[in-house]
């Protein structure tokens, strides 16, 4: 027995040994929910980043310096969980592997990120949004997506800015993560601001397919905005059961992260119609790269590779690597302390809108777009600059 | 159910009799063994990467958690599916002392352990009146809402925002053992639930929680005082279980109710001391060590299919050594004759 | 009052739908001792059996209900046939291990094959609603009521009054009792693991219509299967419509009058004190108190 764990971890040992580069090829590493409850966005991810591979690759790779190197990812499986994230960060580590793209969702990132600060690691990533991650003073960790507190924010912003009359009144549904709690609290915040009253704040578990508590309880208070800040299943779950119960805002729905995806639509029909969203990217999205292009190249890129148009989850996957890229030619090396020193000095735009880093190693200088279903697509309709279409308001 | 007196028994777990029926590992052999294995794992740290120390550190972590489910699952007879609440509770106690109140480590773990204790007492009493598959719902449905209380006591616990415990930089209150400060500790946990165990076995103690796994009425008309003995095996267990949440809680830094009382430890624990050997010593040891590894070794080269394989895995494990690796060894080399089909034979319709 | 009204009119029509997750599960684990820890995915089974009907074929899931139940009954009799009955007579936690890598596999085939996208069935009919006053009800869910306490009225005239069901129940009172008696146990116990795989592909049929689902659902229709099984006592089909009811109403008012988020913590408050405090359930029967747990 003894035996066999020394062979296996010997075994383990062997596998990629001399670090992430190997004549012209440099060697990310990403660990993702490739399995688990996170499967699905995971898959995505990865969509995001072999996309990011093969384009950058397919221009002659990344110019380090005077040389070269071909981009090549080793993915492995953290199954969802975060400790196991964690762990697979510690191998690559041990591999040699420094340069690391994130994983999905706030809970890996985050387990993620305490283990590369310790390593002295670089991670860039774009699926991690939570406030929190970037609280607590870790310098080598770096996300292109726009925080969490942004996500109902900028719903709020939009309809203050956009709706006549502006709505006066709103409720928030949140599923009890701490993701989604960071979400409403800035979604609270904003509105505050904007002199809206939020009348109420109901919560329910994560992954709830039943919210008709949360909805009886607002039912009777007619607020102008009903937002929720939840993940599919429960966006969906808002919107089923809110027909169901009679349950109508008097301006709009908005929702964070479920309207802009495919399913939202396909599987709400006719009931999706008017259900505001906000998104980290859309293909209206301000700004042009050297790789990509702008945000529409990028849609057709994706495309033509996958068949189907992207959701943001590739895109700010993309805009990851793509980040992490274009620190190591600016850092004209592959050590890992200069390239984050030059991650962290980016200032670019890019086909995900602009790249600019604050001190914590967020992407505050990006803005959020404001999607609503209009005619079962979703329309980009805030920030200016990039809306396709007018806001309908009141929205059924 | 009433007319099948052998079915759906337990195995008797193992005793100082059995052992010396051996044949092989028993007596000085086995001690001898056992000290070159202590030795190896205590030397191996300086040959490993830092992830395959947490690797081990992991498995470890298992052999302890699958030990203390042996006490009261494979010793008592009473299969708990509820031992992850242990885990969670120390895991959460620890967290919680080293966070909002400045304890050090080496204060949150004694106090973890106690925790243990004292939910073990206070949950064992009326549910250890319940049997079978009664007492395993019955377990399953305390973790499941110690673990949602856990979630809504967001002041104390941060909820599902998570508990990070101050590890790094100057508001730690203890230094981060690192992964070799980890593995060390895992491996001591590892040592002492085994030795736990192996006391047990061996002590009028184990002797009666044997019997009460057999046939508990006989065994309380015999005089053991069942109670007390169901008792003290559960809170051994939840002792044991709440250290290594402990330990894990200060390892992961950052901890959710979601992960600390996943029911997927309860499983693990559960599989590895039964596929092992429930009722032995070693068994949990082998079980663990075994199941962590081929985990491991799944991930790594079957990227998209490790946990179907993993499952199906278990699926023939389960069929065909249902009492277990140890014991299958033991009773094939003591009638010379391995067969796997012999087990299927014996417990199929 | 109109709150407490619709709370309690959805918390009736969820708790219909949740018996009729469970009722398998219940029948299983009386009549043949096996806690079935897969059953959460037999649902999830059924639902993807109906929404691809309807994907293909445009088929409602009321009337696809009735193919899920059947793939399900196919696929129940050769689990167990292949798998649950080489253990059937082994201590209780090998058929829990047993059926929890059997999970395992059976989610994750179904991710491979179907991806982790959560799906829902699209019915133009189901998110409309009778309106009495404020009160809504909302058809689909009403319809899927009736469909659960439908098919569990079947189930117990099937019970009572066939040759096959007696010999279900007598089977599960004595196993070898009934085999001396000529009844053919293994087969049986097939059957009864068919049924309740039938019914629950039958549940995920409505359930994917009235909610979304995703292989990552399957756990926590076994766990709620679990509460209900043992709040209306083993192998007791009424005990299983009275469990669901009963859960329903205590995760709706729960949640109506609580925090949202206490609706589970309920729950399993509720399973702990039922087992602890009358462990044969709400409507425990005499004689299944009666057999011997070994």
């Amino acid at each position: 027995m003894a035996l066999c764990a020394l062979a296996f971890t010997a075994g383990c040992g062997k596998e990629e040994s001399g670090g992430a580069v190997k004549g012209d090829t440099l060697k990310l590493g990403a660990a993702l929910s490739l399995t688990g409850q996170l499967a699905r966005e995971g898959e995505l991810t990865k969509e995001g980043y072999e996309l990011c591979k093969s384009t950058i690759n397919g221009k002659g790779g990344v110019k380090v310096g005077d040389k070269s190197y071909k981009i090549a990812i080793a993915y492995r499986d953290d199954k969802s969980e975060p400790d196991t994230a964690g762990q697979l960060v510690d191998r690559f580590n041990d591999k040699g592997i420094k340069l690391v793209l994130g994983p999905y969702g706030s809970s890996s990132t985050e387990a993620a990120a305490a283990v590369i600060e310790k390593n002295k690691q670089v991670m860039v990533e774009g699926a991690g949004a939570d406030d929190k991650i970037f609280e607590k003073g870790y310098t080598q960790t770096f996300a292109v997506l726009s925080p969490a507190t942004q996500y109902a924010a900028s719903m709020v912003k939009a309809t203050a800015e956009l709706a006549q009359p502006k709505p006066k009144t709103a409720v928030f549904l949140t599923a009890d993560d701490g993701f989604s709690k960071t979400v409403t609290e800035g979604g609270e915040a904003e509105a505050k601001k904007q002199g809206i009253k939020v009348l109420a704040t109901e919560s329910f578990p994560e992954g709830a397919t039943d919210v008709s508590s949360a909805l009886t309880k607002i039912r009777g208070k007619n607020a102008d905005l009903i937002l929720g800040s939840v993940h599919l299943e429960e966006g969906i779950a808002i919107i089923k059961q809110s027909a169901e119960l009679g349950v109508k805002p008097a301006g709009a729905f908005g929702e964070t992260v479920a309207p802009p995806t495919s399913d939202f639509v396909k599987t709400l029909g006719d009931s999706a119609e008017g259900v505001l969203g906000s998104t980290q990217w859309v293909p209206q999205v301000k700004g042009e790269d050297k790789y990509f292009g702008t945000a529409a190249d990028y849609a057709k890129a994706f495309e033509a590779k996958y068949k189907r148009d992207p959701e943001y989850h590739n895109a700010e996957a993309t805009a990851a690597c793509l980040a992490l890229a274009l620190g190591l030619e600016k850092a004209g090396s592959t050590d890992t302390q200069k390239v984050r020193d030059s991650v962290a000095g980016l200032d670019e735009e890019t086909f995900f809108g602009p790249i600019d880093f604050n001190k914590q190693g967020e992407n505050e200088a990006k803005p959020m777009s404001v999607i609503q279903i209009q005619g079962g697509k979703a329309v980009t309709v805030w920030p200016k600059e990039q809306a396709e279409s007018e806001l309908k308001w009141p929205a059924g | 159910m009433a007319t099948d007196p052998q079915a759906g028994k337990p195995a008797s777990a193992e005793g100082p009799g059995e052992a010396r029926r051996l044949g092989f590992l028993s007596g000085r052999a086995g001690w001898a063994a056992t000290a070159v294995a202590l030795l190896f794992f205590i030397a191996l740290p300086a040959q490993l990467y830092g992830s395959q120390q947490r690797t081990l550190a992991a498995a470890f972590m298992f052999v302890a958690l699958a030990q203390g489910w042996n006490l009261i699952g494979g010793f008592a007879g009473y299969p708990s599916f509820g031992n992850v609440v242990f885990f969670g509770l120390g895991g959460y106690t620890t967290a919680i002392l080293m966070a909002k109140a400045g304890a050090s480590f080496y204060v949150a773990l004694p106090a973890a352990a106690l925790v243990g204790l004292g939910f073990a007492l206070l949950m064992g009493v009326p549910v250890l009146r319940l049997r079978g598959h009664y007492f395993a719902i019955a377990t399953l449905g305390v973790a499941e809402g110690v673990r949602e209380v856990v979630l809504n006591l967001d002041g104390l616990t941060g909820g599902g925002s998570g508990l990070t415990v101050p590890a790094v930089g100057i508001e730690a209150t203890t230094s981060y053992p690192g992964n070799a400060g980890f593995y060390y500790m895992f491996l001591a946990l590892a040592v002492l639930a085994t030795a736990v165990v192996l006391w047990v076995s061996r002590s009028r103690f184990g002797y009666g929680l044997r019997a009460i796994a057999q046939d508990e009425d006989a065994a309380a008309a015999m005089g053991i005082d069942t109670t007390r003995a169901k008792i003290g095996a559960f809170a051994l267990a939840g002792v044991i279980t709440s250290l290594a949440g402990a330990m894990y809680a200060f390892q992961q830094v950052t901890i959710y109710p979601a992960r600390l009382f996943d029911v997927q430890f309860t499983l693990l624990m559960v599989v590895m001391a039964v596929i092992g050997g429930s009722g032995t010593v070693v068994g949990p040891v082998l079980g663990a060590l075994g199941l962590t590894f081929l985990s491991e070794y799944l991930r790594n080269n079957l990227t998209d299919y490790h946990t179907l394989v993993f499952g199906l895995i278990i699926v023939v494990a389960v069929i065909l050594l249902p009492q277990g690796l140890v014991r299958f060894v033991r009773e094939g080399w003591r009638t010379r004759r391995f067969s796997l089909l012999d087990n299927v034979r014996a417990y199929r319709l | 009052m109109t709150e407490f009204l619709q709370s309690t009119i959805y918390g009736l029509l969820q708790g219909g739908l949740l018996a009729l997750v469970a009722v398998g599960f219940s029948l299983v684990w009386g009549v043949m001792n096996v806690v079935n820890l897969a059953h959460g995915t037999f649902v999830v089974l059924g639902a993807y059996v109906a929404w691809q009907l309807n994907k293909s074929a445009g088929v409602d899931p009321f009337l696809g209900m009735f193919a899920a139940a059947a793939c399900l009954f196919v696929a129940g009799y050769a689990v167990h046939m292949l798998l649950i009955n080489q253990v059937i007579k082994a201590p209780i936690w090998m058929t829990l291990l047993l059926t929890f890598g059997l999970e395992l596999v059976l989610i994750n085939a179904m991710v491979l094959v179907f991806s982790g996208d959560f799906r829902s069935i699209n019915t133009g009919w189901a998110g409309d609603a009778i309106a009495l006053g404020d009160v809504r009800i909302p058809y689909g869910r009403l319809a899927g009521f009736l469909v659960a306490v439908g098919l569990t009225l079947a189930l117990v005239l099937f019970m009572s009054r066939t040759r096959l069901g007696l010999a279900i129940k007598a089977t599960g009172m004595d196993r070898d009792a009934a085999r001396l008696m000529g009844i053919p146990a293994r087969r049986v116990y097939a059957t009864t693991f068919a049924i309740a795989a039938a019914m629950a592909g039958a549940a995920g049929a409505i359930v994917g219509t009235v909610g979304t689902f995703s292989p990552a659902s399957a756990p926590a229709f076994t766990l709620q299967s679990f509460v209900i099984a043992v709040l209306g006592g083993l192998g007791n089909m009424w005990g299983a419509l009275a469990g669901g009811l009963v859960l329903g109403l205590v995760q709706s008012w729960g949640g109506q009058y609580l925090s949202g988020t206490l609706v589970n913590a309920l729950a399993f408050g509720v399973l702990v004190a039922v087992l602890i405090v009358r462990p044969a359930g709400l409507i425990g029967k005499p004689y299944y108190e009666a057999r011997v747990e070994t």
